[in-house]
């Protein structure tokens, strides 16, 4: 169909009109992002009326297709690009109380990630850690930086990565050839350009993903993922994520919540206890094997799903997007994390019938320690649909 | 009515002397009222830095919401917030390394969510999902509050036995058979025999044990213990004592395998489900406690040997462990970098002493974590993969009721239990 005719068709389907135009235009603008999980501060939900947001919510502020967003425990950061310039917006605990607020230190930003105390800031030229919960914000780090050409993401910076603690800086062998860097509550997950995964750090919960569970100062391959080129990583807690070039997705760590789709025996024990049997002494099915540990990467297999293109961690839960604009989540769901409408966690991925209830393809995910931020779209009404409207 | 009364009165008022408002039957309110600090402003909150300001705002709003709205449905909900994140914090790093100040949180947490269970008046669920609480908070956190969950404790204790008029099915007496295991009776070859002392002298005990090193029973010297007189322990006393109590279990027939894991019940659950019980769940132990301070009542029918006096530390320091299970409970073999004084009160146990000059037979694992333990299995070496073992030289025993077992630091022990066995251990130095 070429634009003239999909404006044709958009004229006799008034509901879907605007959709259409947009989509074929702007579809960058219509980009918004939702949140749902921990809310005790309003990270989500200004306003915080409840702690736990169970399905989906729009954020107000953070839009466009420009805007990223990352989360702590108890805030929310989003980098915002209006015609004035960029700047971190940051939703939450500041400064002891609940609220939103825009940081000024971050005009001209070209991305941030937020943590407990802190907010890290990239521009061109330099990196900033500012300390904000104190009565003024406060520099407490910044290194002036190459403009490298290539665009990493935070925590990666030219040289090295960066944490929310001295020191600041750390960094990286320049032959790594790193793209990409998770960090999770005590291990690092790192990408290279030739789709290598390096991890280091605590392997107390086999988070490293190198069959045992000592842990390692200097970065290491995963040497189970060799031959297989990796294009996502992520980190959680006690978890760790990649997703092949080819769609898959591998997962290792700790598996108490079902975070890595593997059956949890915590997770079976919910499940028995919400059913209430009537024999209280009721014999588990001596046949169950559960996986509290996984040190080795697994493939996590979704039914019908065909291909991952991302994947986020959050504390004990994990969120990925398929090719087809499906958000899956599973793991810990005691703070709706999971978007289930549901307090409960799973060791299954399950579908967040939210986004594709409303006709939205998602694009993105990030997740903070106990909840899960996800950027999407509005979808184009596919064939299967029904093109009349309710 | 009463209770509606009790709501209105508290809304929008703060430190309030909550006892002029009490209906009657929330009694055991009453008494949780007593201990807490009677204002808010008594109520004193202090971490070091080192805890985010975050998670210290969500526990002073359950302290404000406690002597403002006690019975505000969200106080569960605030206190279970506080018990996650610091139940996060303290799974991060090692047991060794976890900020003491991130287990003083988790204890706060439990508190919070003890008051919450305990107000009006709860049914008996709910006084035992309270009870659970305080014992997370007693083995997982650290004392606060001049150690208020244990005076908690006692108060849901107390309550638990005024509202239980029924027996419960788990406490019905020898209904349920003992597990019989079938197991090996050893014979104890003269020549290897630990040697046994009737109640020697301090000076005997140091000059001809303790400063050469060398293993020995005691006899005589606990047989006035509490636990053996007055309150002679059994199934049914540590039922009585500490039946709704939760603790942790060993689960698997030797730390050393794959499918070795702890899980935390109540000791109900464990006599039920592990030495009442049928044989799928598998050997479980209650080892390695220190159960006393968790239960001091149990403290009092115990008593520590004269002899630790021998020793440089002081009384504080000296570690007392419980070691309950059935019969067939493996502890391989090992060494323990303090002395020991192991005191067999219920049941019979087979030990083997190896002294540490023959460690080099002995195997011991290379790794870090496990380079005190020995890796062959002691009755049953693999000859093929272990050939030097049987060169070790050793002594061994059949610990008896009343025998108290001494092993020096280093010493390596194995032990197998035969029946339904209680041991202490005093770790001493």
């Amino acid at each position: 169909m070429d634009h003239n005719e999909k404006l044709a068709r958009g004229q006799s389907l008034s509901k879907y009109f605007v959709l259409y135009y947009v989509l074929a235009c702007q579809e960058g603008e219509r980009m918004n992002w939702f949140g749902f999980g921990f809310n005790g501060f309003g990270q989500i939900i200004a306003a915080d009326v409840k702690c736990k947001v169970s399905t989906p919510v729009l954020l107000s502020d953070a839009r466009g297709s420009d805007c990223r967003v990352s989360g702590s425990w108890s805030s929310r950061a989003a980098v915002i690009h209006t015609d004035s310039g960029s700047r971190v917006c940051v939703s939450g605990f500041l400064r002891g109380s609940s609220g939103q607020v825009c940081v000024p230190e971050s005009e001209g930003c070209t991305d941030a990630s937020i943590s407990e105390r802190h907010v890290t800031v990239s521009f061109t030229r330099r990196v900033e850690c500012w300390e904000i919960q104190q009565a003024q914000n406060r520099l407490v780090w910044s290194r002036e930086q190459e403009s490298s050409g290539q665009d990493v993401a935070l925590p990666l910076v030219p040289g090295g990565y960066v944490v929310p603690r001295p020191p600041f800086f750390r960094p990286l062998c320049a032959k790594l050839c790193a793209v990409s860097l998770a960090l999770g509550t005590e291990h690092a997950v790192l990408l290279t350009a030739s789709g290598t995964v390096f991890t280091w750090g605590s392997g107390s919960h086999g988070q490293l993903g190198h069959g045992h569970l000592t842990s390692q100062e200097e970065a290491q391959v995963v040497e189970a993922l060799w031959g297989v080129q990796i294009a996502a990583v992520s980190a959680g807690g006690w978890h760790s994520a990649s997703v092949s070039a080819g769609g898959d997705l591998y997962m290792w760590g700790w598996n108490e919540s079902g975070q890595l789709g593997l059956p949890s025996q915590s997770v079976e024990e919910e499940k028995l206890r919400a059913r209430r049997p009537v024999n209280q002494a009721e014999e588990k099915n001596k046949d169950d094997v559960f996986i509290s540990i996984q040190a080795f990467p697994a493939l996590v297999d979704i039914p019908q799903v065909s291909e991952i293109i991302r994947v986020a961690c959050g504390s004990r839960h994990t969120a990925a997007v398929t090719g087809t604009g499906d958000l899956y989540t599973w793991g810990w769901g005691s703070y709706g994390q999971l978007g289930h409408d549901t307090e409960r966690s799973t060791d299954e991925p399950a579908l967040v019938k939210y986004f594709h209830s409303h006709d939205m393809r998602v694009r993105d995910v990030v997740c903070g320690l106990w909840n899960t931020y996800v950027s999407a779209v509005p979808e184009e009404p596919s064939s299967h649909k029904h093109t009349h409207t309710e | 009515m009463f209770f509606s009364l009790y709501t209105i009165s508290l809304l929008n008022q703060k430190s309030i002397d909550l006892l002029n408002f009490l209906p009657p039957l929330a009694q055991m309110w009453t008494e949780v009222r007593t201990i807490l600090p009677s204002t808010m402003d008594d109520f004193i909150i202090e971490f070091s830095e080192k805890i985010e300001p975050s998670v210290l705002k969500v526990l002073e709003l359950a302290r404000d919401q406690l002597y403002s709205r006690p019975d505000c449905p969200s106080s569960a909900e605030t206190a279970q917030i506080i018990i996650d994140y610091s139940w996060e914090n303290l799974n991060t790093g090692t047991w060794r390394d976890v900020d003491k100040e991130w287990r003083r949180m988790y204890s706060y947490g439990c508190l919070f969510k003890v008051l919450s269970l305990c107000n009006g008046d709860p049914s008996q669920a709910k006084v035992k999902e309270a009870i659970k609480t305080c014992d997370m908070g007693l083995l997982m956190g650290a004392a606060i509050m001049d150690n208020i969950l244990q005076r908690l404790v006692c108060i849901l204790k107390n309550t638990m036995k005024l509202k239980s008029t029924k027996v419960e099915k788990s406490e019905e007496p020898c209904s349920k058979k003992m597990k019989w295991e079938c197991v090996s009776e050893p014979v104890i070859n003269p020549a290897r025999a630990v040697p046994r002392i009737q109640c020697p002298s301090l000076e005997r005990f140091r000059s001809d044990f303790l400063d050469p090193q060398k293993p020995t029973i005691i006899e005589g010297i606990i047989n006035h213990w509490p636990a053996f007189t007055e309150h002679p322990w059994s199934i049914d006393y540590l039922r009585s004592v500490a039946g709704c109590r939760t603790v942790p279990i060993e689960v698997g027939s030797k730390y050393t395998d794959e499918e070795w894991s702890q899980k935390l019940i109540t000791v109900n659950e464990f006599i039920d489900g592990y030495i009442l019980g049928t044989e799928e769940k598998g050997v479980g132990y209650l080892a390695q406690h220190q159960l006393f301070d968790q239960i001091p009542e149990l403290k009092e029918d115990i008593r520590i040997p004269d002899y630790c006096c021998l020793g440089e530390g002081e009384e504080d320091d000296i570690t007392i462990n419980a070691w309950f299970g059935p019969g067939g409970t493996v502890s391989p073999l090992h060494q323990d970098p303090q002395q020991n004084f192991l005191a067999q009160v219920v049941g019979r146990k087979y030990i083997r002493l190896y002294s540490p000059e023959v460690t080099e037979n002995l195997y011991p694992h290379d790794s870090q974590l496990l380079h005190n333990t020995s890796q062959v299995e002691v009755e049953n070496p693999d000859l093929v993969k272990f050939p030097e073992f049987p060169k070790a030289s050793y002594e061994e025993c059949v610990l008896q009721p009343g025998d108290v077992l001494f092993i020096p630091v280093q010493h390596w022990h194995y032990v197998r239990s035969l029946e339904l066995s209680f041991s202490v251990s005093f770790w001493w130095s």
